[in-house]
């Protein structure tokens, strides 16, 4: 009993869990083998990592302190506020969004342009990998 | 007849400063109005856009950086529909708020109106120009917030 009761709650957790379509999982297993190549003791991404390096403040591209939650908000869930504009932008968390996370050519375009404003430089392949892992869950 | 003519000449090149051809384009919307309202193609001069898109990866102050293909597409785009007007004369920057025509209109606006959280600053054209998605500049549709209708 308590065997299937644990394989239930397995898959209930697997059904829950958002997952990527299958360009995006070709895009992290590129970011994979990057981050790999760069650092042999690489094992995986980590949502936790993820999760700080979108909550952390930097010195960004306008020499002020910012984070990626300047934007998009603690909550993924809400609406966020592009600071440089005053336009609403829609919800990161795919949970929220179903469009989110879905075209790679997009995700790369803006992971680019914000990590440029909020770390004045690109993300790694290993910080990008791990963002997404973070968002993704969202 | 003559006349009649010339006068319709100069209304129509009056009427310009109010409305201005929608910015249809697809890709220009999906690129250029995800962080602010698109601004249409004919209120800056080709020049003025050559510079925007020239840097892009630095555009005030954020990066706002596209692909090659499809940078080249909005290039052709916008100085192909690049305004040549009162608005854009004398124009040398790449800020349409900076032009002498459009400083000259809005000078009357109190700062308190403009710096407000609703409105931040003159580059919001949709916060007072209700049809600006519309290309329609016309003073019968400004209604700045928390003072409401301008004429
Ligand atoms: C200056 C405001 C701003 C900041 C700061 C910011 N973003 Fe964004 N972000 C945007 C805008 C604007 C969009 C695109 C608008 C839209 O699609 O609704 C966007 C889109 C995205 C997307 C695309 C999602 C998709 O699939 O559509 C991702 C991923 C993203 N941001 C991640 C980040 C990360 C990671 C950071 C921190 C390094 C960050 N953002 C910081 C404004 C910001
Ligand atoms: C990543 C966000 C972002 C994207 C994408 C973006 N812009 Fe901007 N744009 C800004 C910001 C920020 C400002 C400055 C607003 C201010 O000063 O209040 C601005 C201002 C402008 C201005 C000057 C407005 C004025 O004051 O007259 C023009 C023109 C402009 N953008 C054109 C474009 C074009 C064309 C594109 C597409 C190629 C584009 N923008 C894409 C963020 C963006
Ligand atoms: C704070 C509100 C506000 C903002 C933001 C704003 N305008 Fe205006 N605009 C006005 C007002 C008010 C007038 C009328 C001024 C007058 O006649 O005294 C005006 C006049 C104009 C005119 C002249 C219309 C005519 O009747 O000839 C044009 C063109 C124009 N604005 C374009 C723009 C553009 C383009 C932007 C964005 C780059 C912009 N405005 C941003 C309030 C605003």
């Amino acid at each position: 009993m308590k065997k299937i009761f644990l394989m239930l709650s397995c898959s209930a957790v697997i059904l829950l869990a958002q997952d990527f379509n299958a360009p995006m999982k070709a895009y992290m297993n590129e970011l994979e083998k990057e981050a790999k190549a760069q650092d042999a003791s690489f094992e995986r991404f980590d949502a936790k990592r993820g999760e700080s390096i979108f909550t952390s403040q930097h010195i960004g591209k306008k020499a002020q302190e910012m984070s990626c939650t300047t934007c998009h908000k603690s909550d993924l869930k809400a609406t966020g506020l592009n600071v440089n504009t005053n336009k609403t932008i829609a919800p990161l968390a795919p949970s929220a969004n179903a469009q989110r996370l879905t075209d790679v050519e997009e995700v790369q375009k803006w992971l680019r342009r914000n990590f440029n404003d909020v770390y004045n430089r690109e993300g790694s392949a290993l910080e990008k990998g791990d963002v997404l892992t973070y968002l993704i869950n969202q | 007849m003559k006349r009649i003519i010339l006068s319709c000449l100069v209304l129509a090149s009056m009427s310009w400063a109010k409305n201005v051809p929608a910015a249809t384009d697809a890709l220009y919307q999906k690129e250029c109005a995800s962080c602010h309202f698109g601004y249409q193609p004919a209120l800056l001069n080709a020049s003025g856009w050559q510079k925007v898109m020239g840097s892009l990866k630095d555009h005030f102050g954020t990066d706002a950086s596209l692909s090659q293909k499809e940078h080249d597409a909005i290039v052709t785009y916008v100085t192909q529909n690049a305004g040549n007007s009162k608005l854009t004369q004398g124009n040398t920057t790449m800020r349409i708020s900076q032009s002498p025509y459009f400083i000259k209109e809005h000078r009357r606006i109190p700062e308190r109106l403009i710096d407000q959280p609703e409105v931040k600053s003159l580059s919001q054209c949709a916060a007072c120009h209700t049809k600006a998605e519309q290309g329609d500049y016309s003073e019968r549709t400004i209604v700045i917030p928390n003072y409401g209708r301008w004429e």
